[in-house]
């Protein structure tokens, strides 16, 4: 089962918050040195999926391996080592508050290599300067845009050159230009360097244009996969209903409820 | 992170004047400079009665403080109190053989402590030596019994 | 209805021991380790935020409870003609209980309840999950510098109090009412013993800026990631950690001065 081109193993994976079931036996291989996404209805899980894959939460069953390693059986000491060998670009950025942008992307630097300081100075321009970001390396995280904000995120999730990146929503809240400009560095990062990646995106487009192998995720289970070029084609009527952004079709756009009508006219009950 | 030299400068003052702040508990406060400040000696003496005192009462000349008493315990032969004290080294071989100890009270409430007296012998007590020449603690209620029973008498 | 009082109450007392295991967890993850010099940087600049910054209201309020020491003891000793004894009044009082309850009070309010604002919304924002992300575990690098801060600097808070208090009753009894200046301290010192008064006072300032620090960083830690969650557990901190130093006042006041 273990394979050496694979980088992550996700098998079998269960996981529930409370009485809701968000994953019923996930299957998923991440190839090595390879772009994979991971698509899907919003509230399907996938930022959970790669808090699982980061060990920051744990499954009911099932497991998850990176490069070999048992996640969630590795002592907390050995957890964080293996957790220097990734990047996570988080959904809402997650800068430190209390450190500048510069600061930021120099963080795990710092923490991890004994760099001189010019040298970090140097990664961090470089890196900054990817992400157009270069002028504003002296503000606050409170001063930045949104989208700014997911840009230095993304500066300090490549700053050390992981093995591992874990994209979440990296294009959300950016403009037509620094998206084209975002694509090309996670391709460019990921080629460059052969760094296995994962994106997390409803960009369906752009997505598609990078990404080597697509995993669509519903209902708590993998819907499809495949290549692009092979999901563009299937003929699955959910995946093509997703593929292509239609409203109506057999994947749910509501969060489960009970009937619409029933609902609307059962006014006394509580909201 | 480079303002931080007053972030520093501030902390190091924070600490400094911590540990000055014990070292006034310490000396004024507590006293602590009376049994350090020099070397020490050791005098005992045996009281009929001792009151209130205690151990770390004040023992004085002239109502100049000179030192402190050390323990207080019972003599198992005598079944008087043997109170040690712990004067200032400079007095040491200076008190006269036939010096006087007695119990004082400040104020009529207010702590006990020994005041020594010292007479005319030539000869000196040295470190260890007992104090022979005492007066025992005024206890209020003997006071007042006697007092009672006088007044009784007459 | 019964069955279901006695239920969660079993539930209630197997959740109150659930998060005291896990608080305990939390301490020792903390506690251990070796900071090296980044960790000395860390710890100096919460020794600022929580000691520095802590220290004019603490030294503030040690000035007026020694005033106030100073004259109520004042009003009471003249009555027995034993007002020589005030310096000895100020100072056993402000060592033994109130500088270090006082100080731990205020130490609650004004440090605790930052410590755990902050942390809760590192927490709510997701900066501690970066930082778990970037492999740097947030109990050395968040929590332990702010737990040994707190437990430094309260201490230090404590003598600050003690020292100003009986510097505070100085002013008003001898200053101001008229009390022997040499009694005052000749006094205090015959009856203050260094290591039963100053340094059973200390021992407490140490307990104390242990619970309160617990508290207050592991309130932070464990909350609910919303604003009503940071809210309601900065309440919590000021809430367990007064109640925790009362109560372990009366308790640690038994032992060390009990047999009196
Ligand atoms: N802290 C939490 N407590 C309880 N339930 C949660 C929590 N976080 C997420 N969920 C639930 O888990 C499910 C999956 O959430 P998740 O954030 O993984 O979705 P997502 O696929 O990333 O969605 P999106 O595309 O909108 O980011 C959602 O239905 C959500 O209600
Ligand atoms: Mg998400």
């Amino acid at each position: 089962m273990m394979n050496d081109s694979q980088f992550v193993e996700v098998e079998n994976l269960y996981f529930s918050r409370g009485d809701k079931e968000i994953f019923r036996g996930v299957d998923m291989h991440i190839p090595r040195g390879k772009i994979t996404a991971i698509m899907g209805p919003s509230g399907s899980g996938k930022t959970t999926l790669l808090k699982l894959i980061g060990g920051q939460l744990y499954p009911d069953t099932g497991r998850v391996q990176i490069d070999g390693l048992d996640v969630h059986r590795l002592k907390r000491r050995e957890l964080f080592r293996l957790r220097r060998r990734m990047g996570m670009l988080f959904q809402s950025g997650a800068l430190f508050s209390d450190l500048s942008v510069f600061e930021n992307v120099a963080f795990p630097m710092r923490v991890h290599t004994d760099l001189p300081e010019a040298m970090i100075r140097d990664v961090v321009l470089m890196k900054l300067e990817a992400v157009g970001l270069r002028g504003a390396r002296n503000l606050m995280p409170a001063e930045l845009s949104g989208g700014m904000l997911r840009r230095v995120a993304l500066a300090r999730a490549i700053a050390l050159d992981p093995e591992l990146i874990l994209y979440d929503e990296p294009f959300v809240g950016q403009d037509p230009i620094s998206m084209g400009v975002l694509v090309e560095l996670i391709k460019k990062v990921n080629q460059a360097l052969g760094l296995t990646a994962v994106i997390v995106s409803h960009d369906i487009k752009e997505t598609m244009s990078i990404a080597d192998y697509v995993y669509v995720l519903s209902d708590g289970k993998v819907m499809a996969h495949g290549t692009p070029a092979n999901l563009n084609v299937d003929r699955d009527a959910r995946v093509s209903q997703f593929m292509h952004g239609e409203p109506d079709g057999p994947v749910p756009f509501h969060y489960p409820a009970p009937d619409y009508y029933s609902d609307i006219l059962n006014e006394g009950a509580r909201p | 992170m480079k303002r931080s030299k007053t972030m520093e400068l501030g902390v190091g003052l924070f600490v400094l004047a911590g540990i000055l702040g014990l070292v006034f508990l310490g000396l004024s406060v507590s006293g602590l400079n009376n049994g350090l400040s020099s070397t020490s000696f050791t005098l005992k003496a045996d009281f009929a009665d001792i009151g209130g005192l205690k151990k770390g009462s004040r023992v004085t000349m002239a109502g100049v403080p000179i030192g402190k008493v050390k323990s207080v315990e019972l003599d198992q032969e005598w079944f008087d109190a043997r109170v040690t004290m712990e004067l200032n080294g400079e007095l040491e071989g200076r008190l006269s053989e036939d010096t006087t100890a007695a119990i004082l009270t400040s104020g009529l409430l207010g702590e006990q402590y020994i005041g020594l007296t010292v007479g005319g012998a030539p000869d000196t007590l040295e470190d260890g030596d007992v104090i022979h020449d005492t007066q025992q603690a005024l206890v209020l209620e003997e006071l007042i019994q006697q007092f009672v029973s006088n007044m009784a008498s007459k | 209805m019964i069955k279901q009082r006695i239920a969660s109450l079993g539930k209630s007392t197997l959740d109150t021991f659930e998060s005291l295991g896990r608080a305990t967890i939390f301490l020792c993850q903390a506690s251990i380790g070796i900071p090296g010099k980044e960790g000395f940087h860390l710890w100096l600049r919460q020794m600022h935020f929580i000691g520095v910054m802590s220290l004019a209201i603490v030294l503030v309020s040690g000035l007026f409870i020694g005033m106030v020491l100073g004259l109520q003891g004042y009003t009471i000793l003249v009555d027995f003609g034993a007002e020589d004894a005030l310096g000895q009044m100020v100072s056993l009082s402000l060592l033994r209980e109130l500088a270090p309850v006082v100080a731990a009070l205020l130490f609650a309010g004004r440090a605790g309840s930052a410590l755990t604002a902050e942390i809760g919304l590192m927490k709510a924002t997701e900066q501690l999950s970066s930082m778990e992300m970037i492999g740097v575990d947030p109990l050395r690098r968040v929590v332990a510098p702010r737990l040994w801060a707190g437990f430094v600097s309260l201490p230090l808070l404590t003598i600050g109090f003690s020292v100003v208090g009986i510097w505070g009753g100085y002013l008003v009894g001898v200053d101001w009412l008229g009390v022997n200046e040499g009694s005052y301290w000749s006094n205090m010192q015959a009856s203050v013993s260094f290591i039963d008064d100053v340094g059973n006072g200390l021992l407490k300032a140490l307990v104390f800026a242990l619970v309160v620090t617990w508290i207050a960083v592991f309130q932070g830690y464990d909350l609910v990631p919303t604003s009503e969650g940071i809210s309601r557990a900065t309440t919590r901190t000021v809430v367990y950690s007064s109640l925790a130093v009362l109560g372990l006042d009366f308790v640690l006041t038994t032992l060390m001065f009990g047999e009196l």
